[in-house]
């Protein structure tokens, strides 16, 4: 599946701030399965530094440095990119149990930025909340198949959660909103992140893309107007990383485009910053990820 | 009965140190002492006691006085105020052999650490080896993934490194805790050693005492050394002044001569870290820090921090700039890390450690966790990251002993799950040293904290002493000091005199002027003068008004309207509710309601406040007087209001007094002195125009010149009583008189002439012009044809010449705003 994405964000500011410096997450990172090209960032107006840096985490960071004032500023990230058809990811039979994922992540040698071991622990938007283990002590119990209980797990929260947008913003602590059953995909991806950790698995956050308009037939689906949100888990050595959206309740297939990992929002936010001057903001986001077929068609 | 050959007591000493050993525990550091050190504690212990005239609560507070004098306090989490430092008198001994052990334990830790830090951080091969669980490091919130690959200038990732050391009753030394992220504690033993040599005389020079002044020497010349430039600026970064130890890094900002900086008085700019100061951006080459890595660059580690430097990691990874620190080193302070340093030292080392961790066993690895959950009772159950943890109290560890049942199952339960987050470790005894308590000297349990750091050849020195904590009761392994807490210090003793200190490093090179002043030390200095000059002000309004500057039997013939003005005053300035009422509750009011904002006791709070941010740069005098509680007064009772407020303006006076003749000539003392200028002109202004209008009377002018203390200057120009053009002359205008609004002009254009200018096309920048300018408005008028619109110009000037110097030299880049946008 090939998509074409556009992602444009304009920011309003009540008065002129200087010397904003901007962290942007939009590129995608390199991962199994999909590629990326004809990648596009224009900055109105220009920037005076615009660089990459490393994340960490499988994270491409665009630093921006705009030292004139400025009272708005849009940002268009563009790129085409490629889902690897395969067959759908389904739990089978001789998955292991949540307990030996568990212990192997505990043991793997690796470091890199996608390593388990990064993803065992709590992180700052991301707290062991006791209250989520016990709601989902049930679903995790140690002796089941790892990637049948995540998925349990996903279609329980969609399930159980109401998509509310509005209700919850960026800085929503995933306390509240699983105390009130409600959010956005940011949330619910926190609430199955807390909850796969206090079950000693390694969970990550994910931010990226879903198609837009559905293949004919099938639902739209949820998230698709702005970046999504869902979770991977490691599911042992053998298995890897599964992408789980607890939005949709599923497992991710060729409909989500993957843009960045971390331990949560906090790691692959797609815009976070600094800039002098106590303008109040305003913004608006407008994402547009069309299959290539259909783009021709529309040409 | 006293046995026939015993030595006859002394007058004091003997029963001390008797008195002490018939009830000390064993393995005591003094009891337990070889006899040759057991003598030497006895000396010590004699000596002390003839001090405080056999009297141990005597010595107490004179040590606690000394502490006080040096400006040593502390906060407890959640403190609003500072606590005075508890001190306790008597000092640690430890030879010269029972050290070295010590010193080498030390060094050899400090080594392995700065390489299983550089492994974690470059190539793994540790972890890939299989000799450190990814886990490990990956679980410490001190990690910094980023850091990888992002070596530090000369591979240096420890500057310092500080260890919590027990001793056991055996004698053993054990480490309770390693620390790299902040030698926290270092500034305390080094106030705590001068307190105690201020206190106790040449004691500690007669007992051999290694002196503690070559370390810090040792460690500023390490920093130096790493940096490119050969004379660097070494800035000590601190988190501001509500941190826990604030005064422990202003004392040490001083001490070591480097810069006190906050996040906002650096910036980044091409990859270089600069610090604003009223001379412009000037480059900084290493920065001590005193904050955890995160909150240093909220572009890199955690967004939410306000407190660092955007883009200090870009400075970082450039090179060129030396952190001590280097960000993410915290990783190696883990308990779960410290559970593989035995093996890691074998490893990287091909040794055993000389100075072993108390055991501990990371629960990540399925038999260690087996060997906690089966024995947990004899044990201590932490955080094996040292944060909160499910199942374990706010401490982050708790004896598996004190567990109730219910509690017990609930720890194990969630440890089955998360087995990660746990480690377990023997129970440490340990052993006691003697400490005056209740006015006795009692056996309490220490742990010491010891502090090592790189010098210049990049090799390791041990500080000879230390900071030893002193139990109250519990445990003492959680924070630097707890509640009930007492510190002591800890020396070094040899059996010989040291030879007298070689000049290490040779002498310094002759300077005379001091570092670079900070533009936020600038602007508080500024501030600090005005708010000192508006507390004066206010404090004359009221002497005013309850009478006795002046002739005893002028105040009550005082006409009411001047009164009346004198009130309106009060209540113009926030000093005081509404005149209607009685004068004497309004002037307690004006005096002593900290609600109103411009009230002396809210005044002094506002100084109090501003004066903390300049820790490093003031007097402890100053701080004495500042902190002195305001006199007591009752507002019915005039007489107690008036020595309330004139004894007030005698410690403002000592203020003055200090700035005028104890602060160096240097930029920071003409920010000050102008702050008190721009104040004392816009108030003379203000005073003007209320007692010297064309209808003033002669009490309104008899006041004005009250207020201006400048009656006895009229008496010796005058025979007559107050007349209107000699009195506005001589206050508003006379060049020779102190009090005069045309002085306060000239000074802030001289001060404003000696400053350092930015322009380099040789036009004056915008305050010199206004200063100029308004002291040539000012230079041709006479008593005679000052007019009140002069006046309400003259003021609206010093508005806009403020206003210039603030926009000058202050930071105004200081607020930022963060963003952080939903998808």
């Amino acid at each position: 599946m090939i998509y074409h994405v556009r992602h444009q964000t304009l920011v309003r500011y009540a008065s002129p701030v200087r010397l904003a410096r901007f962290n942007l997450r939009l590129r995608p990172s390199p991962w199994a399965g999909q590629w990326t090209s004809d990648y596009a960032l224009e900055v109105d107006p220009a920037p005076s530094v615009i660089e990459s840096r490393p994340g960490g985490w499988p994270v491409h960071v665009a630093r921006l440095v705009i030292e004139s004032p400025i009272s708005q500023l849009r940002i268009e990230s563009r790129f085409r990119a490629g889902v690897q058809p395969g067959a759908p990811i389904i739990p089978l039979k001789g998955d292991p149990t949540i307990a030996m994922v568990a212990q192997a992540a505990l043991m793997d040698r690796d470091m890199g930025p996608s390593a388990p071991a990064h993803y065992l622990y709590a992180s700052p938007r991301a707290p062991l909340l006791p209250a989520i283990g016990d709601w989902a002590a049930k679903l995790l119990a140690p002796d089941r198949p790892v990637i049948r209980a995540a998925l349990d797990l996903a279609c329980h929260i969609q399930k159980t959660f109401a998509y509310e947008p509005g209700a919850t913003d960026a800085a929503t602590p995933v306390a509240d909103a699983f105390a009130a059953r409600h959010g956005v995909c940011q949330d619910f991806a926190h609430v199955m992140v807390v909850a796969l950790r206090l079950a000693g698995l390694p969970a990550a956050y994910v931010s990226g893309y879903l198609r837009t308009d559905p293949p004919p037939g099938m639902p739209r689906l949820v998230g698709a107007d702005a970046m999504h949100a869902w979770v991977m888990l490691w599911c042992g050595p053998t298995r890897g990383w599964i992408g789980f959206d607890p939005t949709n309740g599923c497992i991710t297939g060729d409909g989500h485009l993957f843009v960045a990992m971390g331990r949560d929002y906090a790691d692959v936010a797609p815009m976070d910053g600094l800039f002098v001057g106590g303008a109040g903001q305003s913004l608006s986001v407008m994402v547009d990820v069309a299959p290539e077929e259909e783009k021709e068609n529309i040409a | 009965m006293m046995v026939a050959d015993a030595p006859a007591p002394s007058v004091s000493g003997d029963s001390w140190a008797d008195a002490y050993l018939a009830q000390a525990p064993a393995g005591d550091l003094f009891a337990g002492a070889p006899p040759a050190m057991a003598a030497r504690w006895r000396t010590m212990l004699d000596r002390l006691s003839a001090q405080g005239q056999g009297d141990p609560t005597t010595l107490a507070d004179h040590v606690g006085r000394q502490a006080s004098a040096l400006g040593l306090a502390f906060r407890l989490t959640g403190d609003e105020e500072e606590r005075p430092w508890p001190l306790g008198p008597v000092p640690l001994l430890i030879g010269s052999d029972e050290w070295t052990h010590i010193e080498q334990g030390l060094v050899q830790r400090a080594e392995l650490l700065e390489r299983v830090i550089a492994d974690i951080y470059s190539t793994q091969s540790l972890v890939r080896g299989g000799n450190l669980p990814a886990s490990v490091v990956t679980g410490s919130p001190h990690y910094w993934r980023v850091m990888t690959g992002t070596p530090p200038p000369r591979g240096h990732h420890l500057h310092f490194y500080a260890a919590d050391i027990g001793r056991g009753p055996n004698g053993e030394w054990r480490v309770l805790a390693d620390r790299v992220r902040t030698p926290v504690g270092v500034g305390y033993a080094l106030e705590n050693r001068l307190a105690l040599s201020r206190a106790t005389g040449d004691l500690l020079g007669a007992m051999h005492a290694r002196r503690l002044a070559p370390f810090f020497d040792e460690l500023r010349r390490g920093l130096a050394a790493d940096c490119t430039r050969s004379e660097p600026r070494i800035g000590l970064l601190t988190p501001g002044r509500f941190n826990q130890s604030y005064a422990e890094q202003a004392h040490l900002a001083r001490y070591l001569g480097l810069l006190l900086v906050e996040g906002d008085d650096l910036i980044v700019s091409d990859g270089r870290l600069f610090v604003r100061t009223v001379q412009g951006l000037k480059r900084i080459d290493a920065l001590w820090r005193w904050m955890d890595s995160r909150f240093l660059d909220p572009l890199a580690f955690d967004g939410n921090s306000r407190i660092g430097v955007p883009d200090l990691y870009d400075a970082c990874a450039r090179g060129g700039l030396v952190v001590g620190n280097w960000p993410g080193a915290g990783v190696i302070e883990s308990r779960a890390l410290a559970a593989f340093l035995p093996r890691l030292a074998r490893e990287v080392l091909g040794t055993d450690l000389l100075l072993p961790n108390i055991a501990t066993w990371w629960c990540g690895q399925p038999k260690e966790a087996q060997h906690v959950r089966a024995r947990i009772d004899d044990l201590v159950v932490g955080s094996a990251f040292d944060q909160d943890t499910l199942g374990l109290p706010q401490t982050h560890f708790t004896p598996g002993s004190a567990l109730e049942k219910g509690q017990r199952a609930a720890l194990l339960d969630v440890m089955a799950r998360r087995p990660m987050d746990y480690v377990g470790q023997e129970v440490v005894k340990l052993s006691t040293t003697p400490a005056i308590v209740d006015g006795r000297l009692t056996a309490l349990p220490f742990t010491l904290r010891v502090f090592v750091a790189r010098d210049p050849l990049g090799q390791w020195r041990v500080m000879p002493g230390g900071f030893a904590r002193l139990a109250g009761h519990g445990d003492i392994r959680a924070a630097l000091m707890g509640r009930g807490d007492m510190s002591a210090d800890m020396c070094v003793v040899d059996s010989k005199p040291a030879p007298p200190d070689s000049l290490m490093g040779g002498t310094p090179a002759i300077r005379r002027v001091g570092g670079m002043l900070p533009a936020k030390a600038a602007d508080n200095l500024f501030w600090l003068g005005r708010y000192i000059e508006r507390t004066e002000m206010t404090l004359r309004l009221v002497r005013a008004i309850v009478g006795g500057s002046i002739e005893a039997d002028l105040a009550p013939s005082l006409a009411s309207p001047t009164m009346a003005r004198l009130a309106d005053q009060l209540v113009e300035w926030n000093a005081a509710p509404g005149r209607r009422g009685a004068m004497g509750p309004l002037c307690a009011a004006a005096l002593g309601d900290a609600t109103r904002p411009g009230s002396v006791r809210a005044l002094m709070g506002v100084v109090a406040n501003i004066g903390e941010g300049l820790r490093d740069r003031l007097a402890s005098d100053f701080w004495r007087l500042v902190r002195l509680p305001l006199p007591k007064f009752d507002g019915e009772v005039t007489e107690t209001l008036l020595d309330a407020s004139s004894r007030m303006i005698e410690r403002i006076s000592a203020l003055s007094g200090l700035a005028a003749e104890n602060m160096g000539r240097t930029e920071g003392w003409r920010f000050h002195d102008m702050g008190r200028r721009m104040e004392r002109a816009v108030n003379g202004c203000r005073l003007v125009r209320s007692f010297g209008g064309d209808d003033a009377s002669a009490d309104d002018l008899t006041v004005l010149l009250d207020l201006q203390d400048s009656q006895i200057s009229y008496r010796t120009r005058y025979l007559t009583g107050p007349a209107l053009a000699p009195v506005r002359d001589l206050v508003a205008l006379e060049p020779h008189n102190p009090r005069a609004i045309v002085y306060q002009a000239q000074h802030i254009a001289d001060h404003i002439a000696a400053l350092p200018t930015l322009r380099r096309d040789g036009m004056p920048e915008e305050p010199r012009r206004l200063a100029d300018a308004l002291v040539a408005r000012l230079a041709p008028l006479t008593g005679d044809m000052l007019t009140m619109a002069d006046m309400a110009d003259v003021e609206s000037r010093l508005f806009a010449l403020s206003d210039a110097i603030g926009q000058r030299y202050f930071l105004q880049l200081r607020k930022t705003e963060t963003t952080d946008l939903l998808s």
